[in-house]
């Protein structure tokens, strides 16, 4: 954990600062650099969460990928999720070398790889990271290895816009992104994009809608990554844990007796055991956070720059503290709010380098709720689809460790006469509340079995009973059938 | 099934050894037009999006029978946001604007009259009404009507395949149906067309699907009950048990809920506050056994004496009229136990969700720009045809949870949408949230909401609107929405509220 603050604050439209770092060798030629950006090639196995028990889908890739230090490949983590076998090429040579990931952040798409044997690479340039984020207007050039070429490709595009903008490798956060006209494809994942031979961004991620549109990762989010894996382990961005609502109504502010204009949000939810929690409430007009005051669209002011209050949060780490200026009650105060990772909130992740859990018990089929499974299995349940969006903002992560779901039955003799209920929340097996997918598996194969299994579904009028004497044969039919070897995965690593 | 008239090609190749004799028409035919009129009616919805304008008009028509008193009966859906319905005797000399004097959505049956007793006496004329035939058997042959645009009567033949429970109409209205098979041509177009028996009205022909030539008839025993029923000071519909039951066809489910092997059932999962079961102290887990003295089988059907296996709801809505008793035999606990039902009806209208709401238009209102509406099931279809995965699951939830929110709420009221105005600034982004409170206190409908957004509260300039779900209170105020309202009417909206 890091308790440093940046010593450099990024500028958003300031001028670069490439001239100020150390650079490891005399500057080489633009070839000469283009040598240190490397080709990787993933071979991947994606379990297919309609099947978990299932090895998966065998598959690969190519990505691009850039030397930052003695032994330190950045490219994108969607690059290398997933990933069983890494090989990283030189330019322009057949050899190639295994490399292993040796940090993910899947929240902010980056990925630091080395290889087993560096000496081929030592004689190589290394790429340095500036501090800021360029300018609009300014000109850019991506490297990589697009639409899988053994080529080295190079594209130059104009920054078109600065925004904080969704990552969608992750489909659950958001940065700071720099939109730049030049194409990025596949492959040209995780290429550096050069400003003045400096790294300004990594290349990561295009649109389908629109042409000519790519995205970069840009330094700030860069610098964070690298400094939070300084302590050998990457931990995950922090959050405030809070939403807010824009103060513009003038009936609203005048209700909320707010004097100066346009300064102040509201605050709309806390999320339980989150950032903010105790410290922050419902209801709250938050004024300014670091002393930076919040106007009131959630925006503040850093260094001639509009940007959203949460950037100030985006560039610290879990145990930094940050202080907030809030009306309470008609009355300013100011409050410090500890920041931390909110564990809970992977519900909304996609899930990588993970063995879906499952149990399956007389060919019922239970799974934890999760992006995976929302994406894989199109849920249509109300309950469902309720549990999972209130899942981090109503806090039911304190009561359900795992939403449990019934999410297939394996069609065995014992089953086939059992209602068609897929999709549907387990309420109860036993009789006893299901609160994580290991105590459903305990209630489904207890002890001492009573004579019936006895499920209820939440939202589902009639228990499914099954008689517990008849269980373990049609275990074996379903494992044997369906080539099950585990009737159950409890542990996602 | 699609409403399907058009014109098809008639073959012989492939009928029924039966139906290739030509149709022998078993009514008298120079007279039966004498028996029908033309119904021509102009349906006019509310828009939902918009609650304070309608849809554009449509038109549909219909041929009908004319039945005692100088009445007509016809579908329900023809007269469904009827604006104008017109009656025309078949050769087109006469015409009269008609009223409904009875109508019963779930049923899909209407009965028009004339308001004006001269010119009813004109209209009907040297009419002869249809007598009601006597129910049919399965396996009788009954005569769909058709009339030509030149007034010719056509008969096509056909035979009553099957009955069944089903809807016409709405979905989830299930009524006794005829499934006749007849290879119909197409006449004069038609949306619904009478069904004789041996001469007398036996049903009402509400679909046809040219494919298969199998036609949806909605049944002699059920519009015999509608014309009843129709009779009374009051009309009171058909009545519901107030339950949601599930098969027992499931073995394990049978043993864990010790039911014999001689005995079906029907495992009752829910009973509806206040309903005819809840009343009869019907229990949920109470598996019904027999309905009077029908034995009820595991996947709910009885055998009819003449219509064969039909669901078991025949025996409380199609069949019965509210206040009449009916005896469930119910197994609980192990124990048979008998209990009298006295049969009601639950008024769409006092639902939480209403399933439809013909002839009333939809309550709003309209403060400032923020659109307030109810949550009906029409609201929800307007979400589209995926409806049920696209309308926002807060209303979902309502839907299927309504004994959540029926203690404090005869409507749930939502902010369905704003209208960028002044007063709005800051808040068009709002909409599709379900309001809890106005100025502290709950609402239960429209109406008190209405009454709650007249004035501010003393010494307030504005009012405090508070939603489920969302720890958030936004503020209105008062005299910036009033000026903002008036703006409104003048630019052509046609009212601001609507709470009847």
């Amino acid at each position: 954990m890091h308790r440093f603050f940046l010593l450099v604050v990024a500028t958003l439209a300031g001028a670069l600062h490439a001239a100020d770092l150390p650079q490891p060798v005399p500057v080489p030629s633009a070839q000469e650099m283009y040598r240190s950006v490397v080709r990787i090639e993933v071979a991947t196995q994606t379990p297919n969460y309609a099947t978990p028990w299932n090895a998966g889908r065998f598959s690969g890739g190519i990505g691009t990928g850039f030397l930052i230090g003695p032994n330190q490949f950045l490219t994108n983590a969607h690059v290398v999720s997933n990933g069983q076998r890494f090989l990283i090429t030189i330019y322009g040579s057949p050899e190639k070398h295994p490399a292993k990931v040796e940090y993910i952040a899947h929240d902010c798409d980056l990925a630091l790889l080395s290889v087993e044997d560096f000496s081929p690479f030592e004689k190589l340039p290394i790429f340095s990271i500036g501090q800021a984020v360029p300018a609009l207007e300014s000109q850019v050039r991506v490297i990589g290895y697009p639409i899988g070429g053994e080529r080295l490709s190079v594209t130059r595009g104009v920054v078109s816009r600065i925004d904080f903008q969704p990552y969608s490798h992750s489909r659950a956060d958001s940065h700071l992104v720099v939109q730049i006209d030049a194409a990025i494809n596949p492959g040209n994942s995780g290429g550096p994009v050069l400003q003045n031979d400096s790294v300004i961004g990594v290349a990561f991620q295009g649109l389908t809608e629109a042409d000519n549109t790519g995205y970069i990762i840009p330094t700030p989010v860069i610098q964070r990554f690298l400094k939070d894996i300084r302590d050998g382990r990457y931990d995950h961005y922090v959050d405030l844990g809070i939403a807010e609502f824009p103060l513009i109504n003038p009936a609203m502010r005048a209700a909320l007796s707010l004097p100066n204009k346009n300064i102040g949000v509201l605050v709309t939810n806390v999320t339980p055991t989150g950032s903010c929690d105790g410290v922050v409430k419902e209801g709250d007009v938050l004024i300014a956070i670091d002393d930076h005051p919040i106007d009131a669209a959630g925006a503040i002011l850093i260094e001639g720059e509009k940007v959203n209050m949460h950037e100030v949060v985006e560039r610290k780490f879990a145990g930094d503290p940050v202080k907030l200026g809030l009306i309470r009650e008609g009355k300013e105060r100011e409050v410090t709010a500890t920041l931390k990772t909110l564990p809970p909130a992977k519900m909304y992740a996609i899930r990588y380098e993970e063995k879906p859990r499952y149990v399956v018990c007389a060919g019922l089929l239970f799974q934890p709720l999760d992006t995976n499974l929302f994406a894989t299995a199109s849920f249509r349940d109300v309950n469902v689809r309720r549990l999972y969006s209130d899942y981090v903002s109503k806090g039911l992560f304190q009561e359900f460790e795992d939403v449990v779901i019934l999410t297939d039955i394996l069609a065995d003799e014992l089953n086939s006469t059992l209602p068609s209920l897929k999709g549907k929340i387990v309420k109860t097996i036993n009789g006893t509340k299901v609160t994580s997918l290991a105590q459903a598996h305990d209630l489904l194969f207890p002890e001492k079995s009573p004579e019936y299994l006895v499920i209820e579904l939440l939202g589902v009028e009639r228990p499914l009973v099954l008689p517990y004497a008849e269980i373990p044969a049609a275990n074996e039919r379903v494992s044997k059938n369906y080539q099950i070897k585990r009737l159950s995965n409890l542990k996602a690593q | 099934m699609k409403k399907c008239f058009l014109l098809f090609a008639l073959s012989l190749i492939g009928c029924q050894p039966k139906a290739v004799t030509p149709a022998t028409p078993t009514s008298e035919v120079k007279e039966i037009s004498e028996s029908m009129v033309r119904v021509n009616s102009t349906l006019q919805s509310w828009n939902i999006a918009q609650p304070w304008e309608k849809n554009p008009a449509r038109q549909r028509r219909s041929l009908a029978a004319i039945v005692e008193q100088n009445q007509v009966i016809t579908t329900a859906e023809m007269v469904a946001d009827a604006t104008l319905i017109e009656v025309e005797s078949t050769d087109g000399a006469k015409r009269a604007r008609a009223t409904v004097a009875c109508v019963d959505y779930e049923a899909n049956l209407a009965l028009l009259k004339i308001d004006d007793a001269k010119e009813s006496a004109d209209f009907f004329l040297g009419k002869t009404p249809l007598a009601m035939a006597n129910n049919p058997a399965l396996g009788d042959t009954v005569d769909v009507i058709q009339v030509e645009e030149n007034g010719h009567s056509l008969f096509t033949s056909g035979q009553i395949r099957s009955a069944d429970v089903r809807s016409t109409f709405l979905p989830g209205q299930s009524f006794l149906t005829f499934r006749v098979k007849a290879s119909m041509q197409s006449s004069a177009s038609s949306y619904s067309l009478p069904v004789l028996h041996a001469g007398k009205l036996a049903g009402i022909l509400s679909s046809y699907d040219s494919k298969d030539q199998i036609s949806d008839v909605i049944a002699t025993p059920l519009i015999s009950r509608f014309l009843m029923e129709s009779q009374k000071p009051q009309y009171q519909g058909f009545p519901n048990l107030g339950v949601n039951i599930q098969s027992t066809d499931d073995p394990h489910f049978r043993k864990y809920l010790h039911l014999s092997e001689e005995v079906g059932g029907i495992f009752v999962s829910k009973v509806r506050k206040g309903s005819a079961a809840d009343e009869a102290k019907v229990l949920p887990r109470d598996v019904i056994l027999a309905i009077d003295d029908f034995p009820i089988d595991r996947r709910g059907y009885y055998q009819d004496p003449l219509y064969g296996r039909l669901p078991w709801m025949q025996l409380v809505r199609g069949n019965r009229s509210a206040g009449e008793v009916i005896s469930l035999t119910v197994w609980r606990e192990g124990k048979e136990l008998s209990l009298p039902v006295t049969l009601s009806r639950q008024e769409e209208d006092s639902r939480l969700v209403p399933n439809y709401q013909f002839g009333k238009a939809p309550r709003f209102l309209i403060k400032g720009g923020m659109i307030f509406q109810e949550i009906t099931r029409p609201l929800l279809e307007a979400f589209g045809d995926e409806w049920e995965s696209r309308a926002p699951l807060s209303y979902l939830h309502v839907l299927s949870e309504p004994e959540l929110y029926e203690k404090d709420h005869d409507r749930m009221i939502c902010l369905s949408g704003v209208i960028p105005t002044q007063a709005t600034v800051g808040y068009e982004g709002l909409r599709h949230m379900i309001v809890s409170k106005v100025n502290g206190k709950s609402v239960r409908n429209m109406r008190e909401l209405i009454q709650a957004l007249k004035q501010a509260p003393l010494g307030q300039r504005s009012h405090r609107i508070e939603f489920m779900d969302e720890s958030i209170a936004i503020y209105l105020d008062d005299a910036v929405s009033d000026q903002i309202d008036a703006q409104l009417l003048q630019r052509g909206l046609q009212q601001l509220h609507r709470a009847d």
